[in-house]
């Protein structure tokens, strides 16, 4: 990491870092939508990673891996969102479940195909290949965002302009926060709130789907619990966002600037590394509540005036 | 206005007085929610285990078969209670601590730092010390969110997480750091000294007397919940906290108290814990009892005297995987996914028979 090929590596890291992290995040942004607070991402990423990586290793092919991946997460998410929507369960104690289910089953599934409960290596599966456009990568700044990642930061990207179509410009969008804002309307169109809501929570387990896979694929192993606290950030990167497709996107920087200043920290300052782990945690706390601190101020300025 | 959105409060904070048609929905429904549990342990050991009928008999009689087992089941439920009990405390106040986890393994730590810290102290002063250190660890890591909560609003849910994770780490680095105990392999502190361990009641098993407190602040935290202002306050906030507001009680201050009691009996599971079982903290002792403390309060419905057999029962299906694990060959972890099948039907409404009542809702 000392000799790397970029100008500030810095920021190339954040920008690599918060891909899982934009992915869940832009999933669960169509669930918040839709009026629920979707905690199960953390699960659905562990789900994502675990099926990607195995199919991906079964199959030799990263295409095929990652779509079988997606399809096992989205299925998750199936059974999470008709168990919540059509059984009326606490979406999020259905949620808990979720992530202790995915969390269960993966090591399970571990044990059981590989006999072991710890990292899994899959020899067979090698580093994402990435954009390499030579001595374009030099440019400051715009090349470190830009240039020199694996196609799932870019499909990231991508899924941002398309969450911002599907949103604003979509009758399924609108109808969708129509659902989250106000059910009663949606049901005087005649229209089920809860097929939306169903259909937010699949997208997220798409998009997470995604995000597990590029945990995965790039480290050719599976770790017990990989998503580690992921799909709690993504979560509050939707509030933080002000809950816009391009307000996520930049609270995912932040989160990923953190890890990868963390990452930076750990190797230059000598800190113990669980500090180092735990610094993601406190810096989002402290984001969260310097948030509510400047939203209650401007609540109340915003009454007076 | 966050958690207001997100948690309908029909799912977790049930209405005070029901009928006995309701209390037979609920019964059947939980019924129900038993049944798929007990049918996926029979799916996974059909699927996962080469030889199943062996692995099921050690699943479902593997408790029983000796003290040593039964004893330590009973043992397990202990923290489970205090958990439990936590949980519901704050559910029932509407407000959602999420950092269980985080606060029984301070709590432990707690405990043990002032076990160690007075060497030669009378044990019954020292381990009420080591207790209130536990009660206080939790308790002030809680009502940090609560404060949080009560100043600007703050998701309490996603704080309490939050900071519960970043503590579970550096209590992970302080165990093996600064208080790591050199003259033994294991990743934990020093042993605390003898005159603090409490009494076993079930030989050869790790049972101990701390069952007792479990038991008695069930009871007391029954009273406190029913039969005190603050209880009443509190379950007012619960159920409607505009309404609480309009009738004069402070909402502010119900968004604090329940937070650092919560907090407080999560530390004191963990100190609990320490004293009558582990002796010494170590890494990750507590791993789980946190999320099991919600499922537990979930399935006891937030009545803390039904947290006891709710308790019993997930400690019950913890000893029944362990037993399979040490005696067939299946792992552990299949507890967990039996564990979500019960998170995932525990609050369904359409089981409980709740929605043809008068509770139909849009959402």
């Amino acid at each position: 990491m000392s000799q790397s090929q970029f100008t500030f590596p810095l920021i190339h890291n954040a920008v690599a870092i918060m891909t899982p992290i934009l992915l869940a995040s832009i999933g669960g942004l169509f669930t918040e939508l839709g009026g629920m607070l979707n905690i199960a991402l953390e699960g659905l990423l562990i789900i994502g990673a675990f099926f990607s990586v195995v199919f991906a290793s079964v199959t030799e092919s990263i295409f095929l891996g990652v779509i079988l991946g997606i399809c096992a997460t989205v299925l998750v998410a199936l059974m999470f969102g008709a168990i919540t929507l059509y059984l009326k369960a606490n979406v999020f104690i259905t949620g808990l479940a979720t992530n202790l289910f995915a969390s269960g089953l993966t090591i399970v599934l571990a044990f059981q195909i590989y006999g072991n409960k710890g990292i899994v290596r899959f020899p067979n599966i090698h580093r994402l290949s990435t954009l390499d456009i030579g001595n374009l990568q030099r440019i400051p700044v715009l090349g470190d965002i830009f240039l020199g990642h694996n196609m799932f930061v870019y499909i990231s990207w991508l899924l941002v302009i398309l969450a911002y179509i599907v949103i604003y410009k979509t009758s399924f969008g609108m109808r969708l926060r129509g659902s989250g804002l106000n059910p009663s309307t949606i049901v005087s169109l005649g229209l089920s709130p809860r097929r939306y809501q169903l259909w937010s929570i699949l997208i997220s387990g798409l998009t997470c789907g995604l995000g597990g896979a590029f945990l995965t694929l790039n480290l050719g192993a599976f770790i017990p619990n990989i998503s580690s606290g992921r799909g709690w950030i993504a979560l509050v990167a939707i509030y933080l966002g002000n809950k816009t497709p391009l307000g996520v996107l930049l609270a995912s920087f932040v989160f990923g600037f953190a890890e990868a200043f963390s990452n930076y920290a750990q190797g230059a300052i000598n800190v113990p590394a669980d500090f180092i782990l735990s610094l993601p945690y406190i810096i989002t706390v402290i984001t969260m509540v310097g948030f509510s601190i400047y939203r209650y101020y401007r609540g109340l300025s915003s009454n007076h005036g | 206005m966050v958690s207001g959105m997100i948690l309908p409060e029909k799912g977790i904070t049930m209405a005070n007085k029901k009928s006995i048609k309701e209390h037979l929905a609920g019964a059947v429904g939980l019924l129900i929610t038993l049944a798929a549990a007990f049918i996926i342990v029979l799916i996974l050991v059909f699927l996962l285990s080469k030889d199943p009928l062996r692995t099921i008999s050690y699943f479902f009689s593997g408790p029983f078969r000796n003290k040593f087992y039964f004893g330590n089941m009973i043992n397990a439920s202990i923290p489970l209670i205090f958990t439990g009990l936590g949980i519901s405390l704050a559910f029932k106040s509407s407000m959602f601590n999420l950092g269980g986890e985080g606060q029984v393994y301070s709590g432990g730590l707690a405990a043990t730092a002032v076990c160690l810290a007075l060497p030669l102290a009378n044990p019954f002063l020292g381990s009420i010390f080591a207790l209130i250190a536990a009660f206080a660890a939790g308790g002030i890591i809680a009502g940090l969110s609560g404060v949080f909560k009560m100043a600007w609003d703050t998701d309490e849910l996603i704080t309490s997480f939050l900071i519960s994770s970043a503590l579970i780490l550096i209590v992970d680095f302080i165990i093996t750091g600064p208080m790591d105990d050199p003259t033994n392999n294991l990743l934990a502190t020093s042993p605390i000294p003898l005159q603090y361990r409490f009494l076993k009641i079930y030989p050869p098993s790790k049972l101990d007397i701390s069952l007792f407190f479990a038991l008695f602040f069930a009871a007391g935290v029954y009273f406190f919940m029913n039969r005190t202002h603050w209880g009443y306050e509190m379950r007012m906030c619960g159920l409607n906290r505009e309404f609480a507001r309009y009738g004069g009680i402070n909402v502010g201050k119900f968004m604090v108290i329940p937070m650092i009691l919560s907090g407080g009996l999560h530390g004191l599971g963990g100190g609990f814990a320490i004293l009558g079982t582990y002796d010494m903290c170590l890494k990750g002792f507590s791993g789980g009892m946190g999320w099991n403390g919600i499922a537990v309060a979930l399935i006891a419905k937030n009545n803390p005297l039904a947290v006891i057999p709710a308790a019993l029962f997930f400690a019950y299906l913890e000893a029944g995987a362990k037993a399979a694990m040490l005696h067939s060959d299946v792992t552990f972890e299949i507890a967990a996914i039996v564990q979500s099948v019960i998170f995932y039907l525990v609050t369904a409404q359409a089981l409980y028979g709740l929605v043809s009542s008068k509770k139909r809702k849009a959402l």
